[in-house]
């Protein structure tokens, strides 16, 4: 039985657990057939790096212009703005709970609606080709299998605690349209009757569609939705308030 | 970590530092995110600053070259947004084969090099565009772990990716 191509992979790349480095550097030392394989993905490695850096490397234009420039702005930056502050623990205390007022408004009482705080939740997107998209079938996308973990981070960033129950975390940018699975992309959405997660995810449904008619590029898709989802709604059903189902 | 947030000229110093150490690395994993030049060169630049308000803040200093390479892969992300909306199709930004490059004429040998290498970036362009910022990053020191962190993907994932690109580069290369 020889070694996985992925073995020989991770064993070149030092990426492999202490046992199975050590089962397969035995095997390694039997078996001449599995080493030329070694040496034949190392001198591809090889060959890839030189061509690599050959291609890209004439491409960087040199190095002291762009230093001065970020010290200039590092320097501008120490002046304008100030550093955290560091409270006191009463005011600490203080600040978190008007936060957690202040972030719970933010993403459940806006008059135009629930949306996620741009600051924390900007929309992040995975590299992802229209075919790519097109080739997914328009599926619901499950929120359910979003970690236990993941929520409670999502929740804290938000200030959310104790009422956890009101909110569903949602991504921002559905994984349909190329949406990532990061922090960035998630956002505690508030149960509510007019703007909530349903509505939502028809205007994902929608823009999906559209994607794939070649109607709305998938980059305009993800900034709509990512920017302001609710007047994304409103843009492409033609309407002021969310449809009837 | 709180001295350098007290004494913001130590930490531009610092940040001047990595900026020294990461500058190309970051510049050609942007490069090969098909970012022209000038683009690629701002991105850098609001990356090390980026990182500069971050230590300032205290914030955490683990893993500070995966922190550089997420917020390059993000902010590349959103150039290409902007790009794209400028243009019609992606495809009309320059693709690293459009790239002029310059083959001096050499003895045979080099010139087989040549094309060897040429052979392999075809094959690296072809790849699916996960699989390149794998092995992009892959190829600028980072491990699994921080090339899963920073395109959002698991350290399965990021394997797979990587052995499946290194069949077809062994395959094209002839070894």
């Amino acid at each position: 039985m020889h070694l996985s191509d992925q073995d020989l992979l991770m064993a070149v790349d030092g990426e492999l657990s202490p046992r199975r480095k050590l089962e397969v550097s035995a095997h390694l030392d039997a078996c001449w057939s599995c080493r030329e394989r070694m040496h034949s993905l190392e001198n591809t490695i090889g060959e890839f790096v030189r061509a690599r850096n050959r291609e890209l490397n004439k491409e960087v234009p040199s190095a002291p212009g762009p230093q001065a420039l970020l010290r200039a702005r590092m320097a501008e930056a120490s002046q304008t703005t100030a550093p955290r502050f560091r409270f006191a623990p009463a005011a600490g205390i203080f600040a978190c709970v008007l936060a957690a007022v202040v972030l719970f408004f933010a993403t459940s009482a806006s008059a135009d609606g629930p949306k996620p705080r741009a600051g924390l939740t900007p929309g992040e997107t995975l590299p992802i080709t229209v075919d790519e998209v097109c080739s997914r079938p328009d599926a619901e996308v499950v929120t359910a299998n979003i970690p236990e973990e993941t929520r409670r981070k999502v929740f804290s960033e938000y200030g959310i605690r104790g009422r956890a129950n009101n909110f569903e975390v949602d991504y921002l940018i559905t994984p349909d349209l190329g949406g990532a699975p990061t922090l960035r992309n998630l956002w505690p959405q508030p149960y509510g009757p007019h703007w909530n997660a349903h509505v939502k995810d028809r205007l994902e449904q929608r823009l999906h569609q559209l994607v794939c008619d070649g109607k709305v590029d998938l980059p305009t898709a993800q900034h709509d939705i990512a920017t302001d989802w609710i007047g994304a709604y409103k843009k492409y059903f033609h309407t002021d308030k969310p449809l009837a189902e | 970590m709180a001295d350098a947030a007290r004494y913001p000229s130590k930490l531009e110093e610092e940040v001047v530092a990595l900026f020294g150490q990461l500058r190309v690395p970051v510049l050609r994993y942007l490069f090969s995110l098909r970012i022209p030049v000038p683009d690629a060169e701002e991105i850098a630049q609001e990356v090390f600053l980026a990182l500069f308000q971050h230590l300032r803040q205290g914030k955490p200093r683990t893993n500070l070259q995966g922190w550089v390479f997420r917020v390059a892969h993000n902010l590349a992300l959103k150039q290409r947004i902007r790009i794209r909306r400028h243009s019609e199709h992606f495809s009309n930004l320059p693709s690293l084969s459009e790239i002029p490059g310059e083959i001096a004429p050499g003895p045979e040998e080099k010139m087989e090099a040549i094309e060897l290498q040429q052979s392999l970036l075809a094959v690296v362009r072809a790849l699916p565009e996960q699989d390149q910022c794998c092995l992009s990053l892959r190829a600028e020191g980072l491990r699994y772990r921080e090339i899963a962190g920073v395109l959002g993907i698991s350290l399965g994932s990021v394997a797979n990716s990587l052995e499946r690109s290194l069949a077809r580069l062994t395959r094209a290369g002839g070894y």
